[in-house]
Protein backbone atom coordinates (compact mmCIF):
# COMPACT_ATOMS: atom_id res chain seq x y z
CA UNK A 1 0.00 0.00 0.00
CA UNK A 2 2.85 2.35 0.97
CA UNK A 3 4.44 1.84 -2.28
CA UNK A 4 1.30 2.47 -5.03
CA UNK A 5 1.50 5.81 -2.53
CA UNK A 6 4.93 6.46 -3.10
CA UNK A 7 4.66 5.86 -6.83
CA UNK A 8 1.95 8.44 -7.10
CA UNK A 9 3.88 10.47 -4.92
CA UNK A 10 6.59 10.36 -7.58
CA UNK A 11 4.30 10.98 -9.83
CA UNK A 12 3.09 14.27 -8.59
CA UNK A 13 6.86 15.40 -8.51
CA UNK A 14 8.37 18.12 -11.36
CA UNK A 15 10.55 15.88 -12.60
CA UNK A 16 7.80 13.18 -13.29
CA UNK A 17 5.42 15.86 -15.40
CA UNK A 18 8.87 17.24 -17.22
CA UNK A 19 8.86 13.78 -18.26
CA UNK A 20 5.90 13.44 -19.44
CA UNK A 21 4.57 16.68 -20.80
CA UNK A 22 7.79 18.20 -21.99
CA UNK A 23 7.68 17.46 -25.87
CA UNK A 24 11.72 16.56 -26.21
CA UNK A 25 12.54 14.94 -22.59
CA UNK A 26 11.17 11.28 -23.19
CA UNK A 27 12.36 11.11 -26.72
CA UNK A 28 15.49 12.19 -25.68
CA UNK A 29 16.05 9.80 -22.50
CA UNK A 30 13.93 7.02 -24.28
CA UNK A 31 16.69 7.50 -27.12
CA UNK A 32 19.88 7.39 -25.05
CA UNK A 33 18.25 4.37 -23.42
CA UNK A 34 18.01 2.43 -27.20
CA UNK A 35 21.36 3.71 -28.42
CA UNK A 36 23.13 2.82 -25.50
CA UNK A 37 22.00 -1.10 -25.61
CA UNK A 38 23.76 -1.02 -28.61
CA UNK A 39 27.42 -0.69 -26.35
CA UNK A 40 25.54 -2.11 -23.67
CA UNK A 41 24.01 -5.57 -25.36
CA UNK A 42 26.71 -5.96 -28.00
CA UNK A 43 29.48 -6.02 -25.71
CA UNK A 44 27.77 -7.90 -23.15
CA UNK A 45 27.11 -10.27 -26.42
CA UNK A 46 30.61 -10.68 -27.30
CA UNK A 47 31.57 -11.25 -23.82
CA UNK A 48 29.17 -14.11 -23.01
CA UNK A 49 30.28 -15.40 -27.20
CA UNK A 50 33.87 -15.56 -25.82
CA UNK A 51 32.87 -17.57 -22.75
CA UNK A 52 31.07 -19.91 -24.92
CA UNK A 53 34.47 -19.97 -26.54
CA UNK A 54 32.95 -19.35 -30.27
CA UNK A 55 34.40 -15.47 -30.99
CA UNK A 56 37.21 -14.06 -29.69
CA UNK A 57 38.80 -17.44 -29.37
CA UNK A 58 42.14 -15.85 -30.04
CA UNK A 59 42.14 -13.21 -27.14
CA UNK A 60 42.86 -14.36 -23.70
CA UNK A 61 39.79 -15.02 -21.49
CA UNK A 62 41.01 -12.21 -18.93
CA UNK A 63 42.19 -10.05 -21.30
CA UNK A 64 38.94 -9.59 -23.20
CA UNK A 65 37.39 -9.07 -19.47
CA UNK A 66 39.73 -6.58 -18.67
CA UNK A 67 38.88 -4.76 -21.83
CA UNK A 68 35.03 -5.15 -22.33
CA UNK A 69 34.37 -4.18 -18.55
CA UNK A 70 34.45 -0.48 -18.46
CA UNK A 71 32.51 -0.24 -21.11
CA UNK A 72 30.13 -2.91 -19.35
CA UNK A 73 29.85 -1.03 -16.51
CA UNK A 74 29.61 3.34 -17.84
CA UNK A 75 27.07 1.04 -20.54
CA UNK A 76 25.19 -0.34 -17.62
CA UNK A 77 25.03 2.99 -15.63
CA UNK A 78 23.71 4.65 -18.10
CA UNK A 79 21.01 2.18 -19.16
CA UNK A 80 19.79 2.39 -15.40
CA UNK A 81 19.75 5.95 -15.25
CA UNK A 82 18.19 6.17 -18.58
CA UNK A 83 15.53 3.65 -17.75
CA UNK A 84 15.25 5.44 -14.15
CA UNK A 85 14.21 8.42 -15.70
CA UNK A 86 11.89 7.00 -18.14
CA UNK A 87 9.80 5.54 -15.27
CA UNK A 88 9.61 8.55 -13.44
CA UNK A 89 7.59 9.84 -16.50
CA UNK A 90 4.93 7.44 -14.91
CA UNK A 91 5.61 5.63 -11.94
CA UNK A 92 1.87 3.89 -11.53
CA UNK A 93 1.59 3.26 -15.60
CA UNK A 94 4.89 1.11 -15.64
CA UNK A 95 4.50 -0.07 -12.29
CA UNK A 96 1.06 -1.04 -13.71
CA UNK A 97 1.87 -3.56 -16.82
CA UNK A 98 3.34 -6.92 -16.18
CA UNK A 99 5.96 -6.47 -18.34
CA UNK A 100 7.57 -3.70 -16.33
CA UNK A 101 7.45 -6.28 -13.42
CA UNK A 102 9.08 -8.90 -15.49
CA UNK A 103 11.99 -6.89 -16.82
CA UNK A 104 13.11 -5.73 -13.27
CA UNK A 105 13.01 -9.45 -12.20
CA UNK A 106 15.21 -10.73 -14.86
CA UNK A 107 17.40 -7.59 -14.16
CA UNK A 108 17.93 -8.93 -10.83
CA UNK A 109 19.03 -12.08 -12.08
CA UNK A 110 20.79 -10.95 -14.39
CA UNK A 111 23.10 -8.85 -11.57
CA UNK A 112 22.86 -12.11 -9.59
CA UNK A 113 24.72 -13.81 -12.62
CA UNK A 114 27.19 -11.60 -12.95
CA UNK A 115 28.00 -11.54 -8.98
CA UNK A 116 28.07 -15.44 -9.11
CA UNK A 117 30.32 -15.89 -11.65
CA UNK A 118 32.98 -13.23 -10.40
CA UNK A 119 32.42 -15.19 -7.42
CA UNK A 120 33.14 -18.34 -8.17
CA UNK A 121 34.46 -19.44 -11.78
CA UNK A 122 35.42 -16.21 -13.00
CA UNK A 123 38.45 -15.97 -9.75
CA UNK A 124 40.06 -18.62 -11.72
CA UNK A 125 40.20 -17.21 -15.03
CA UNK A 126 43.61 -17.24 -15.50
CA UNK A 127 44.00 -21.00 -15.53
CA UNK A 128 41.82 -21.13 -18.23
CA UNK A 129 42.54 -17.84 -20.33
CA UNK A 130 43.57 -19.47 -23.88
CA UNK A 131 42.11 -23.30 -23.29
CA UNK A 132 40.75 -24.66 -26.23
CA UNK A 133 37.59 -25.27 -24.36
CA UNK A 134 36.04 -22.72 -21.80
CA UNK A 135 35.21 -24.30 -18.37
CA UNK A 136 31.12 -25.41 -18.40
CA UNK A 137 30.43 -23.06 -15.36
CA UNK A 138 31.49 -20.25 -17.78
CA UNK A 139 29.22 -21.58 -20.63
CA UNK A 140 26.40 -22.05 -18.16
CA UNK A 141 27.28 -18.65 -17.14
CA UNK A 142 27.03 -17.16 -21.06
CA UNK A 143 23.90 -19.09 -21.66
CA UNK A 144 22.00 -17.93 -18.89
CA UNK A 145 23.51 -14.02 -19.22
CA UNK A 146 22.08 -14.58 -22.91
CA UNK A 147 19.07 -15.59 -22.62
CA UNK A 148 18.39 -12.88 -19.72
CA UNK A 149 19.38 -10.34 -21.89
CA UNK A 150 17.17 -11.34 -24.75
CA UNK A 151 14.09 -11.54 -22.12
CA UNK A 152 14.97 -8.24 -20.59
CA UNK A 153 14.70 -6.89 -24.27
CA UNK A 154 11.78 -7.90 -25.18
CA UNK A 155 9.76 -7.21 -22.04
CA UNK A 156 11.47 -4.01 -22.34
CA UNK A 157 9.78 -3.68 -25.76
CA UNK A 158 6.72 -5.19 -24.25
CA UNK A 159 5.92 -2.57 -22.29
CA UNK A 160 5.38 0.20 -24.75
CA UNK A 161 2.72 -2.17 -25.79
CA UNK A 162 0.99 -2.46 -22.59
CA UNK A 163 1.10 0.65 -21.52
CA UNK A 164 -2.46 2.87 -21.19
CA UNK A 165 -2.85 5.27 -23.50
CA UNK A 166 -1.77 8.58 -22.46
CA UNK B 1 10.35 11.62 -61.69
CA UNK B 2 10.78 8.31 -63.07
CA UNK B 3 12.92 6.78 -60.26
CA UNK B 4 10.46 8.47 -57.58
CA UNK B 5 7.36 6.56 -59.47
CA UNK B 6 8.85 3.38 -59.09
CA UNK B 7 9.95 3.13 -55.38
CA UNK B 8 6.27 4.93 -54.70
CA UNK B 9 5.17 1.84 -56.92
CA UNK B 10 7.45 -0.85 -54.99
CA UNK B 11 6.30 0.74 -51.38
CA UNK B 12 2.47 0.04 -52.39
CA UNK B 13 3.52 -3.39 -53.80
CA UNK B 14 5.35 -3.91 -50.33
CA UNK B 15 2.21 -2.90 -48.49
CA UNK B 16 0.37 -5.27 -50.62
CA UNK B 17 1.93 -8.09 -49.98
CA UNK B 18 0.76 -11.50 -48.00
CA UNK B 19 3.69 -10.58 -45.51
CA UNK B 20 3.07 -6.72 -45.73
CA UNK B 21 -0.17 -7.82 -44.28
CA UNK B 22 0.31 -10.76 -41.80
CA UNK B 23 2.89 -8.71 -39.79
CA UNK B 24 0.81 -5.54 -40.09
CA UNK B 25 -2.88 -7.94 -39.06
CA UNK B 26 -1.19 -9.82 -36.59
CA UNK B 27 -1.36 -8.61 -33.05
CA UNK B 28 2.13 -10.47 -31.50
CA UNK B 29 4.20 -10.60 -34.72
CA UNK B 30 5.04 -7.09 -35.36
CA UNK B 31 6.57 -6.69 -32.00
CA UNK B 32 7.91 -10.15 -32.23
CA UNK B 33 10.15 -8.86 -35.88
CA UNK B 34 10.84 -5.24 -33.72
CA UNK B 35 12.36 -7.30 -31.29
CA UNK B 36 14.86 -9.25 -33.46
CA UNK B 37 15.42 -6.09 -35.20
CA UNK B 38 16.70 -4.51 -31.28
CA UNK B 39 18.94 -7.77 -30.58
CA UNK B 40 20.62 -7.42 -33.98
CA UNK B 41 20.98 -3.84 -33.54
CA UNK B 42 22.76 -4.72 -29.95
CA UNK B 43 25.21 -7.29 -31.47
CA UNK B 44 25.91 -5.23 -34.91
CA UNK B 45 26.62 -2.02 -32.49
CA UNK B 46 28.78 -4.01 -30.05
CA UNK B 47 31.21 -5.66 -33.57
CA UNK B 48 31.29 -2.38 -35.16
CA UNK B 49 32.45 -0.19 -31.83
CA UNK B 50 34.87 -3.17 -31.12
CA UNK B 51 36.73 -2.74 -34.01
CA UNK B 52 36.25 1.28 -34.29
CA UNK B 53 37.36 1.77 -30.60
CA UNK B 54 40.35 -0.54 -31.74
CA UNK B 55 41.06 2.12 -34.54
CA UNK B 56 40.69 4.68 -32.38
CA UNK B 57 43.33 2.84 -30.20
CA UNK B 58 41.17 2.91 -26.91
CA UNK B 59 40.41 -0.91 -26.74
CA UNK B 60 42.55 -4.17 -27.17
CA UNK B 61 45.47 -1.68 -28.20
CA UNK B 62 47.84 -4.60 -28.36
CA UNK B 63 45.94 -6.86 -30.61
CA UNK B 64 46.09 -6.57 -34.55
CA UNK B 65 42.60 -4.71 -35.88
CA UNK B 66 42.72 -7.36 -38.65
CA UNK B 67 42.07 -10.61 -36.16
CA UNK B 68 39.86 -8.43 -34.23
CA UNK B 69 37.76 -7.61 -36.92
CA UNK B 70 38.42 -10.84 -38.73
CA UNK B 71 36.90 -12.79 -35.36
CA UNK B 72 34.30 -10.58 -35.07
CA UNK B 73 33.09 -10.35 -39.06
CA UNK B 74 30.55 -13.52 -38.51
CA UNK B 75 28.45 -11.78 -36.02
CA UNK B 76 28.92 -8.33 -37.79
CA UNK B 77 27.53 -10.06 -40.69
CA UNK B 78 25.15 -12.08 -39.35
CA UNK B 79 23.66 -9.34 -37.24
CA UNK B 80 23.58 -7.04 -40.17
CA UNK B 81 21.65 -9.93 -42.20
CA UNK B 82 18.73 -10.16 -39.51
CA UNK B 83 18.85 -6.28 -39.41
CA UNK B 84 18.07 -5.96 -42.84
CA UNK B 85 15.64 -8.68 -42.82
CA UNK B 86 14.05 -7.89 -39.87
CA UNK B 87 13.80 -4.23 -41.45
CA UNK B 88 12.29 -5.07 -44.40
CA UNK B 89 9.60 -6.82 -42.83
CA UNK B 90 8.62 -3.74 -40.63
CA UNK B 91 8.93 -1.71 -43.85
CA UNK B 92 6.46 -3.93 -45.55
CA UNK B 93 3.86 -3.53 -42.69
CA UNK B 94 3.71 0.47 -43.80
CA UNK B 95 5.49 0.94 -46.75
CA UNK B 96 3.35 3.32 -48.47
CA UNK B 97 3.72 5.45 -44.92
CA UNK B 98 7.02 4.95 -44.86
CA UNK B 99 7.56 6.56 -48.42
CA UNK B 100 6.10 9.80 -47.39
CA UNK B 101 8.24 10.15 -43.91
CA UNK B 102 11.22 12.54 -44.44
CA UNK B 103 12.73 10.49 -41.10
CA UNK B 104 12.53 7.28 -42.86
CA UNK B 105 14.52 8.69 -45.76
CA UNK B 106 16.99 9.83 -43.68
CA UNK B 107 17.33 6.50 -42.11
CA UNK B 108 17.68 4.65 -45.53
CA UNK B 109 19.92 7.29 -47.34
CA UNK B 110 22.36 7.07 -44.27
CA UNK B 111 22.19 3.06 -44.24
CA UNK B 112 23.14 3.43 -47.97
CA UNK B 113 26.29 5.30 -46.78
CA UNK B 114 27.24 3.30 -43.65
CA UNK B 115 26.90 -0.45 -45.08
CA UNK B 116 29.30 1.37 -48.73
CA UNK B 117 31.64 3.25 -46.36
CA UNK B 118 32.02 0.01 -43.86
CA UNK B 119 32.43 -2.60 -47.09
CA UNK B 120 34.82 -0.39 -48.80
CA UNK B 121 37.19 2.14 -47.22
CA UNK B 122 36.19 1.02 -43.40
CA UNK B 123 37.54 -2.61 -44.63
CA UNK B 124 40.88 -1.36 -45.62
CA UNK B 125 41.46 0.15 -42.27
CA UNK B 126 39.79 -2.53 -40.44
CA UNK B 127 42.44 -5.41 -42.29
CA UNK B 128 45.39 -3.71 -42.07
CA UNK B 129 48.20 -3.39 -40.25
CA UNK B 130 48.83 -0.30 -37.96
CA UNK B 131 52.04 0.69 -39.51
CA UNK B 132 50.08 0.99 -42.90
CA UNK B 133 47.60 3.84 -42.11
CA UNK B 134 48.77 6.93 -39.85
CA UNK B 135 46.66 7.35 -36.42
CA UNK B 136 45.08 10.18 -37.55
CA UNK B 137 42.98 8.54 -40.68
CA UNK B 138 42.98 5.43 -38.56
CA UNK B 139 40.62 7.77 -36.13
CA UNK B 140 39.00 9.54 -39.02
CA UNK B 141 37.82 6.49 -40.07
CA UNK B 142 36.61 5.01 -36.37
CA UNK B 143 34.78 8.18 -35.97
CA UNK B 144 33.07 8.45 -39.66
CA UNK B 145 32.00 5.40 -39.34
CA UNK B 146 30.21 5.88 -36.15
CA UNK B 147 28.58 8.88 -36.92
CA UNK B 148 26.87 7.33 -40.32
CA UNK B 149 26.10 4.01 -38.05
CA UNK B 150 24.49 6.60 -35.26
CA UNK B 151 22.56 8.58 -37.96
CA UNK B 152 21.30 5.30 -39.00
CA UNK B 153 20.06 4.66 -35.57
CA UNK B 154 18.90 8.16 -34.37
CA UNK B 155 16.87 8.25 -38.05
CA UNK B 156 14.74 4.87 -36.85
CA UNK B 157 14.39 6.16 -33.77
CA UNK B 158 13.14 9.08 -35.41
CA UNK B 159 10.41 7.42 -37.54
CA UNK B 160 8.10 7.07 -34.40
CA UNK B 161 8.47 10.12 -33.27
CA UNK B 162 8.52 12.13 -37.18
CA UNK B 163 7.31 9.47 -39.23
CA UNK B 164 3.56 10.26 -40.18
Amino acid sequence: MWFANFLQWLHDTQLSTTMRESIWAEPLVETIHVLTLTLFLGFAVLLDLRLLGVCLRRRKMSEVLAQLNPFLFVGFAIMVASGLLLFTGDPPAFWGTIFFKVKMIFLILAGLNVLIFNATIGRSVAQWDLAPKTPQAAKVAAVVSIVLWVAIVAAGRAIAYALPPP
Amino acid sequence: MALKTMLYHFCQWCNASPWGHGVRDSVWLFPFVEIFHLLALGVLGGTLLLVNLRLLGFRFPSEPVAELAEDVKPWMLGSLAVMLVSGFFLFCTEAVKMYGSPAFRFKMIFLFLAVVFTFTIHRKFATSDDARFSRFSRSVAAVVSLILWACVGLGGRAIGYYGS
